[in-house]
């Protein structure tokens, strides 16, 4: 099947839960849905097998736009879906995909260490890549954090 | 070696944890594992990451586009070439630039023989990890060839840095592509005489075959890419299903295993030796003519682009939005070990724990040379440290009957 076709069929998996769409590349689609349909979209999708969860990318809007976006990159042959969901910068919250994706638990820490987006049911939330001693609500990828503010001890 | 659970009697609540690193000789990234045993079967096992954590995506958020190119070289030194060219594709697609055939099919002929690199070098270190290191001493000999060929390419055994925005900066001569044949020539006997031993050696295969077995629904379950999920029957592989670069012109052959276990996984690894051999004569026998470069701009037009690579280890992803200045507002890095290491937890439980070095080392995570310490630790407090070594001592042993 063309990236095309296959876009089309998860975009049909896909219908009650799309709120917006676009298709930046001809081999791409990005859809917005809300936070709470994520593991309804996401287990239509495993059940019909279409792909595999590839990455998931954490975006920082910046403090002006107060706005947050997590991306779950769905690559299929030649195609990739994104599923992208809009989260206030505040008290960001997703639900968990770990149930349907097992191995979704490494990306989902990262997202949760790095952005500080809440992983509602997650069955580890220990930080997979920052150190145990790290501080608390400090997040290294918004766009606020200064490197520089780290301070270096001995 | 699979084994059912034995009862053992245990006061209740009671586990010995078993933890394996942070530092141990194999892992480049170090990596810490805990093994939960019953006896000598693993029951659990967790990891921890991030001992090598630098910062990188972070760092790539204040730096231009061009510096960028080898900040991200430099995030993996066995595939250096694959992230350069990873992130090259992405910002050409932003940039919407057409780099010049020619070096599009240089890029491939660096790719391929990075891979092959990559693939001795796993197959000696799996070698020692099995107890065989006259395969591991005659591997990694034979690696030089390639490394040589790399060297006489870029001038480097490790970052070629052969990559620039818009194309390549060195060209391969006919005497380089003659010298780049007889090496392939050489590799590609002692690649099937390799095969033959993997094969055929009584000895190896009592540590492969059997050991580590993923079916083809685990591989698709655990999202197990490249020659992990390929020696599962999972045809997988960015070359052949989103064709990028050069790519588009020379196929690779899908390699595929049915079995699933540590043997699988060595006979993949070896048949893609094989067949980049063949893709890179096939190359240079099409060398296009024309330029290496074509002019990019210092600023990138906004928008947002994913590009995937198959590494040697699998998919490498690379996400990248522009705001049209010349600096990049966002790179995502995701690399293959990461969608692999879910295999080697679920893969853990139920074997021996004389297997783990050989189910760790199956998926082909990166390697360096530090030494690696382990505590045996019991829940009432005595630790007992182990050296990796002497894990390793202890999984041949086992097997010594």
């Amino acid at each position: 099947m063309s990236a095309q076709e296959l876009l089309a069929s998860a975009r049909a998996l896909l219908d009650t839960f799309i709120s917006e769409h676009n298709t930046p590349e001809e081999d791409r689609l990005d859809v917005w849905i809300a936070a709470t349909n994520l593991p309804h979209a996401v287990r239509a999708l495993h059940n019909a097998g279409w792909g595999y969860l590839s990455a998931v990318t954490g975006l920082d809007l910046g403090p002006e736009a107060g706005q947050m976006e997590a991306l779950y990159h769905f690559c299929n042959g030649p195609a990739v879906l994104t599923l992208r969901v809009r989260l206030g910068r505040a008290t960001p919250s997703v639900p968990t995909l770990c149930s349907i994706i097992p191995s979704a638990g490494f990306f989902e820490r990262e997202l949760s260490e790095m952005f500080g987006i809440t992983v509602e049911g997650a069955p580890n939330t220990d930080h997979l890549y920052l150190p145990d001693d790290w501080p608390d609500g400090v997040y290294p990828l918004r766009k606020d954090f200064d490197p520089a503010s780290l301070q270096i001890s001995g | 070696m699979k084994q059912e659970p034995q009862k053992v009697i245990t006061k209740k609540g009671e586990r010995f944890i078993i933890p394996i690193g942070p530092q141990h000789p194999a892992l480049k990234e170090p990596g810490h594992f805990e093994f939960a045993v019953d006896g000598e079967t693993v029951t659990d096992a967790t990891v921890r990451l991030g001992y090598v954590h630098r910062g990188i995506e972070k760092g790539v958020e204040s730096r231009n586009w061009v510096q960028n190119l080898y900040m991200l070289e430099r995030i993996c030194g066995i595939c250096s070439h694959t992230h350069a060219m990873t992130y090259c594709l992405g910002v050409e697609k932003l940039a919407a630039v057409e780099v010049p055939e020619r070096a599009q099919v240089i890029r491939l002929i660096m790719a391929e023989l990075e891979r092959i690199h990559s693939h001795m070098l796993w197959l000696g270190v799996a070698a020692h990890e099995a107890g065989f290191d006259t395969l591991f001493m005659y591997t990694w000999r034979d690696r030089e060839t390639v490394m040589d060929l790399l060297e006489l390419l870029s001038g480097n055994r490790v970052n070629y840095s052969a990559n620039l925005l818009g194309g390549v900066k060195f060209d391969i001569s006919p005497e380089q592509a003659d010298k780049i044949r007889q090496g392939l020539a050489f590799l590609a006997e002692r690649n099937t005489h390799y095969l033959d031993v993997v094969m055929n050696d009584m000895l190896l295969l009592g540590r492969i075959r059997g050991v580590g077995v993923m079916t083809r629904e685990q591989a698709e379950k655990l999202g197990a890419i490249g020659p992990t999920a390929r020696a599962s029957g999972v045809a997988r592989d960015v070359r052949l299903d989103a064709p990028y670069g050069a790519y588009r012109t020379f196929k690779p052959k899908l390699i595929l295993e049915t079995a699933g276990d540590l043997e699988a996984r060595f006979i993949v690894r070896l048949r893609e030796i094989a067949d980049s051999c063949r893709l890179i004569n096939e190359a240079l026998d099409n060398l296009p003519s024309g330029d290496l470069t074509v002019r990019m701009p210092r600023r990138i037009k906004e928008g947002e682009t994913i590009s995937r690579v198959e590494a040697p280890r699998g998919e490498a992803f690379y996400f990248i939005k522009s705001n049209g200045s010349d600096i990049p507002e966002r790179i995502k890095v995701r690399t293959p070990t990461i969608c692999n290491m879910g295999s080697v937890l679920a893969l853990a439980k139920g074997h021996q724990l004389a297997d783990m070095p050989m189910i760790l080392v199956g998926i082909d995570p990166c390697f360096s040379c530090n030494d690696r310490m382990i505590t045996l630790r019991r829940s009432d407090g005595e630790a007992e440290t182990w050296s990796w070594g002497q894990l390793r001592e202890y999984g041949i042993k086992a097997y010594q009957r």
